[in-house]
């Protein structure tokens, strides 16, 4: 007796420190790791790859994730399972009082300063202000929050993706509703027509959009001068500038065979068949149907006509284009940050221009907008407050704010654009026809099937797309078989 | 009481041993408590995942062996494996074999440590360094085709990284700049311990150089070799980082090994089940392959003496 008691009291005395330092273990994890230092030398180091999607946040990039700290433990109570702030839009309706700092968490590692100059706007409108948690590895960001939900941390404030991998979690009823700030955003126009459709599930609306993107041609002023090429405004006009810069030893476009190896398929199919394109992302078009296939054979033709770079090359798609090693890059307009940071001067040295339609037939001008959402935990600590952030941040204060401060375009048509070369692409607004990107429109299980099938096409273009559709149409198959 | 107190003095030695017993579990308990917790907890989830069809988010479903059926008829699943096995086969063969080579080179040299040192020195890079590296040198205006164009020789035209299996086998090269040195360390320490005696008998023997080595240093070596090629078949069966440093397991999927295919089934295509399918089976082949090495060594090495 005596003896089991001791031993029981040596082994309790031995546990108490192993259960104290799992348990800090597990809150480490769910809160991140405090180097936020190890993000930029890695991005930098790792090239194109890195540097466009810790830009973007698309798809993993490099290993190395970084991680601003981040402690609450104990629930505020505030706003625990209700759904709608109610807020109103504007920003005097937003304050709400929070715990602390809001639990922010996002994989644009790289553009932490960017949102963290925001606390300063935010903390006078609100009262409110976000603590920086910032990954610069998509997939691993991806399984961080996944995981943050199983805990009683639920992620407060955090950047994702639309399309498939947002209905996953709105699904799974971890999102919190956004319907009336949605409704007030609308009422004040402070959104676009059809964003919207990028944010709602049955009805309902999740997320904010936290930005938007078109993808547009970036190109060198001084090599399109230098050969007297002029901004091409039909896909005839297009392919007589890249004839002409392949005759005269230039590369004319960039490429990747990863993260971004889908965007030429998108560009072609969309401007050759827009119907075809948008049934792709519902099931009502097969991968093997003719209009694909004829894409798809364009974009060999392309490549054929040495067209691409060589998608070995792993330097920066910004310095490629500033030292003229390509003379164009199709790129969504967050590229014109990667520009300015390698000191390309907006409209000066470089421009943009809407991609013209491959098909004459497509009359509108099709444009891809992507957008990634700003979403709030159901359940999380501050979830009213975060909410009340969100609907501060569609306002066209924060925007304006925002968009001084990216350089980039602002989802809110209140918003001016600065940045002359952006300004200049969007007089066009008007007459482009939006369409969803390939990889929101796309269900997961067909995206990791395609993906990097068409890495392999970039780097190794085969005349006969027919095996690579087929076994895309396949997943394809599986997927909208399930549904 | 009373009893249990007269009967005290005759069994206390037992007690005593008994009680150094107890508390002996007692230190051990927050070890062995640790390794349930982050060892052998996630193992068992792992493997009971590999069961389920599961997101990450929400509730895992049971699917018994659907994930093991699916994966071995996954055309990527095989891809993976085979170049698992070139890892494997170039592990054994590069660091090791030049590790080897390095240290029979530089033993008995005056200053041989200064010799090994320049190839050591890489070791204390990380993997993902080391890919990051090489991925300058490699990539296709990178400076080894430069180089070469500079010489005018041939290979200029080679794209290293995306012409597969070609791309692994120079990823293979970039882990044997790493890992060569401290295998010709370790085998220079074996070098060192061996004694003088047989080497000396031999050399009046008359052997040198290949027969030497062939029947004086190779097999008193052999308990060092064991280790060295133990080590590297279960680092080369995990290998990971410098393929995902360099190439991503692209062009597509053709460099992947099966550490991260198993990696991009789980987070990158949200199959967590079939991820975990690739962790078994990547557990129970590495498990397996370096017990039945090492069986075999250790009983042939037995028999030998």
């Amino acid at each position: 007796m005596k003896k089991s008691r001791r031993f029981a009291t040596i082994l309790a005395a031995a546990l108490v420190p192993v259960l104290a330092a799992t348990a800090c273990g597990s809150s480490d994890s769910g809160s991140g790791a405090s180097t936020p230092a190890a993000t930029s030398s890695a991005e930098t180091a790792a090239g194109s790859d890195t540097a466009t999607s810790a830009a973007t946040g698309e798809s993993p990039a490099d290993t190395s994730s970084a991680a601003a700290s981040s402690e609450p433990a104990e629930s505020s109570g505030a706003g625990e399972g209700s759904t709608s702030a109610g807020s109103g839009g504007a920003a005097p309706d937003c304050k709400v009082p929070a715990s602390g700092p809001l639990q922010f968490a996002t994989d644009k590692a790289a553009w932490q300063p960017d949102f963290e100059s925001m606390n300063d706007k935010s903390t006078a409108d609100c009262g409110l202000s976000i603590n920086f948690t910032g990954y610069s590895d998509a997939a691993q960001y991806d399984a961080f929050i996944k995981q943050g939900f199983q805990t009683n941390q639920k992620p407060t404030l955090f950047t994702w993706h639309t399309g498939d991998q947002l209905k996953e979690l709105v699904d799974q009823g971890l999102i919190s509703e956004t319907t009336d700030l949605w409704k007030a955003a609308e009422a004040n126009g402070d959104v676009p027509a059809g964003l919207i459709d990028n944010y709602t599930y049955d009805g309902k609306q999740y997320c904010v959009p936290l930005l938007v993107a078109y993808w547009g041609m970036y190109y060198n002023k001084k090599i399109f001068a230098d050969n007297n090429l002029q901004v091409p405004t039909t896909w005839a006009d297009f392919v007589k500038v890249a004839d002409t810069l392949v005759a005269k030893g230039i590369v004319p476009l960039h490429q990747m065979n990863i993260i971004f190896e889908f965007v030429w398929f998108q560009a072609l199919l969309v401007g050759s068949n827009p119907e075809a394109y948008v049934g792709l992302g519902t099931g009502k078009t097969k991968y093997t149907d003719p209009a694909v296939v004829d894409a798809v054979k364009a974009w060999y033709e392309m490549a054929n006509k040495k067209y691409f770079i060589d998608p070995g090359v792993q330097t920066d798609p910004q310095t490629l284009l500033k030292t003229g090693k390509v003379a164009m890059a199709y790129f969504g307009t967050f590229f014109t940050g990667q520009l300015t940071s390698v000191g390309m001067k907006s409209n000066e040295d470089y421009g943009i221009f809407a991609l013209p339609n491959f098909s004459p037939d497509v009359k509108k001008q099709q444009m891809v907008l992507e957008t990634g959402p700003l979403c709030v935990g159901k359940g999380s600590q501050d979830e009213q407050a975060a909410l009340a952030y969100s609907a501060w941040w569609m306002g066209q204060d924060a925007q304006q704010a925002w968009s001084d401060k990216r350089g980039d375009v602002s989802f809110n048509p209140k918003v001016t654009v600065k940045d002359p070369a952006l300004a200049e692409f969007l007089k066009g607004q008007g007459d482009w026809e939006i369409q969803k990107r390939w990889l929101e429109a796309t269900p997961n299980p067909i995206y990791t099937v395609a993906s990097p099938a068409f890495g392999e096409f970039v780097t190794n273009p085969v005349a006969d797309p027919m095996p690579m559709l087929t076994k895309i149409q396949e997943a394809a198959d599986k997927y909208w078989a399930g549904k | 009481m009373a009893v249990a107190l007269a009967a005290r003095p005759a069994a206390r030695p037992k007690r005593a041993d008994d009680r150094y017993g107890w508390q002996a579990k007692g230190f051990a308990a927050p070890a062995l408590v640790l390794v349930a917790i982050v060892l052998y907890l996630p193992f068992l989830w792992t493997g009971y995942l590999s069961f389920t069809k599961y997101t990450g988010v929400g509730a895992a479903t049971w699917v018994g062996l659907d994930n093991y059926r699916d994966m071995f008829g996954n055309p990527d699943l095989i891809n993976a494996a085979v170049n698992t096995l070139y890892w494997v086969v170039g592990t054994i063969a590069l660091p090791v074999g030049l590790g080897l080579a390095i240290a029979l080179l530089s033993h008995g040299l005056k200053g041989s440590f200064w010799y090994r040192l320049p190839f050591l020195l890489p070791y204390a890079i990380s993997g993902v360094a080391v890919g990051i590296i090489w991925t300058f040198i490699l990539q296709t205006d990178g400076a080894l085709t430069e180089a070469l164009q500079t010489l005018h020789l041939p290979g200029q035209d080679l794209r290293w990284l995306l012409d597969s299996p070609l791309n692994t086998w120079v990823m293979i090269i970039a882990t044997t700049w790493q890992g060569a040195g401290v295998n010709a360390l370790l085998f220079g320490i074996g070098l060192a311990s061996i004694p003088h005696g047989p080497v000396e008998a031999a050399r009046i023997d008359g052997a040198s150089g290949w027969s030497m080595f062939r029947h004086i240093y190779w097999p008193m070596l052999r308990p060092l070799t064991t280790v060295v090629v133990g080590l590297a078949i279960v680092g080369s069966l995990k290998t990971f980082d410098v393929v995902w440093a360099m190439t991503k397991g692209g062009p597509g999927k053709q460099s992947e090994t099966l550490a991260l295919r198993m990696w991009k089934a789980t987070f990158q295509e949200n199959q967590w089940g079939t991820g975990a399918a690739i962790a078994v089976f990547l557990t129970v082949i590495t498990v397996l392959a370096a017990g039945l090495y090492l069986r075999r060594q250790l009983s042939e090495s037995k028999s030998v003496v």
